[in-house]
């Protein structure tokens, strides 16, 4: 199978590869895999407590090409976005932006749910109340 | 490579023209050869669907069947029986190597009676929190790190005994996880060969997770081999 350009961009040179503290209270974190495949994905925000806004955003994943692209892309989009805005990134666009194919769309499920993983344990840790749509998709 | 065909139309021998049943090798009438038959590879062994297989009688009908299709046998016969010896032949082939691999014919079987394996669900079933290992991500992700800390030290020229310890260590736990899995998917095997629709629905729901844990499981110990052996 062949990789679109903007995968392999991506997969050559990630962006925000890296790791945030964890015990941090302005850093959310968020495991998220899939088993279609047996990756694993960890992508982590640091949120300015102020203005809500996504000020630093790392990921690392373990999995294959798409599975790295579609972190890589999504830790780039939520970089400067409140919170808010974030979750409004769906896998659709990451979709549309890798030329993903059909048996690859589970990777940018995978980088949507690690966004929202991501933002809940950070609201989690602020006690900042689920909004109606967040608290929807997670399950 | 799936052939799911409707199997219950009867076909008529090419030579005798008597009509039989399209899932055989040979016409049950005149016993000339037939074209590769439609229908699944259970029937090709004259088998009914299932996750149980005697492996033994399953082998000895694959020798069986081999020798008759056997293309030299028909080095003589009509250009027909000659491509259909040959065709039958490759069928036989990859009819056997699924069914005989215990993993191959849990996903084949599963793939015939209508459930997404791996790739194909496409994150459709994201909602269903059974499907997802939560409780091995962690351990998972925290392991790929090691390993990636000792591929790295490796390739510094360093060996870290510590790490190599806790990745053998590792390799255990997850062997032992993966005997789990497949001692479970044993007992699902059961289940579903003994049991009515609504059962088999459950058991194939269970052996699709199973699956994916097991995918997981298997991935990482191949890994970690790889790099401890490296």
């Amino acid at each position: 199978m062949a990789y679109s350009d903007q995968v392999i961009d991506h997969y050559n040179n990630p962006r925000n590869v890296g790791t945030l503290d964890k015990a941090s209270t302005e850093v959310g974190t968020g495991l998220v895999g899939a088993p279609e495949c047996g990756d694993v994905m960890r992508l982590q925000i640091r949120v300015n407590p102020e203005t809500q806004v996504i000020e630093e955003a790392k990921f690392k994943t373990f999995g294959c090409g798409s599975a790295i692209a579609s972190s890589s892309l999504a830790t780039e989009w939520i970089k400067g976005r409140t919170v808010d805005d974030a979750l409004a990134i769906k896998n659709t666009d990451i979709v549309k932006e890798l030329s993903l194919p059909p048996v690859k769309i589970h990777c940018s499920v995978l980088a949507e749910d690690a966004i929202r993983a991501a933002i809940g344990d950070w609201k989690k840790k602020n006690s900042v109340a689920e909004t109606a749509d967040a608290a929807a998709v997670a399950h | 490579m799936l052939k799911v065909l409707d199997t219950a139309v009867p076909i008529a021998c090419w030579s005798c023209s008597i009509g039989h049943n399209d899932s055989t090798l040979f016409c049950p009438h005149c016993s000339k050869i037939q074209p590769p038959p439609g229908g699944d590879f259970f029937q090709v062994f004259g088998l009914k669907r299932g996750f149980q297989v005697n492996l033994a009688a399953l082998e000895q009908e694959f020798h069986r069947l081999s020798r008759k299709v056997h293309p030299d046998r028909f080095a003589r016969a009509g250009e027909n029986e000659r491509q259909w010896s040959l065709a039958d032949t490759a069928l036989l082939n990859d009819a056997y190597r699924t069914l005989k691999d215990p993993l191959y014919r849990t996903e084949y079987l599963l793939k015939l009676e209508g459930a997404e394996i791996g790739e194909e669900h496409s994150g459709k079933d994201r909602k269903d929190p059974s499907r997802v290992p939560d409780d091995l991500l962690e351990e998972v992700f925290d392991l790929n790190m090691q390993l990636e800390e000792m591929r790295m030290a490796r390739k510094m020229g360093e060996e870290d005994s510590e790490l190599q310890a806790s990745l053998t260590a590792a390799k255990e736990k997850f062997d032992g996880l993966l005997e789990a899995v497949d001692h479970d998917l044993r007992a699902q095997w059961q289940v579903w060969d003994a049991g009515d629709s609504s059962a088999r629905q459950a058991a194939q729901k269970t052996m699709v997770a199973l699956l994916d844990r097991r995918r997981y499981l298997s991935n990482l110990v191949r890994d970690v081999t790889e790099t401890l052996g490296a």
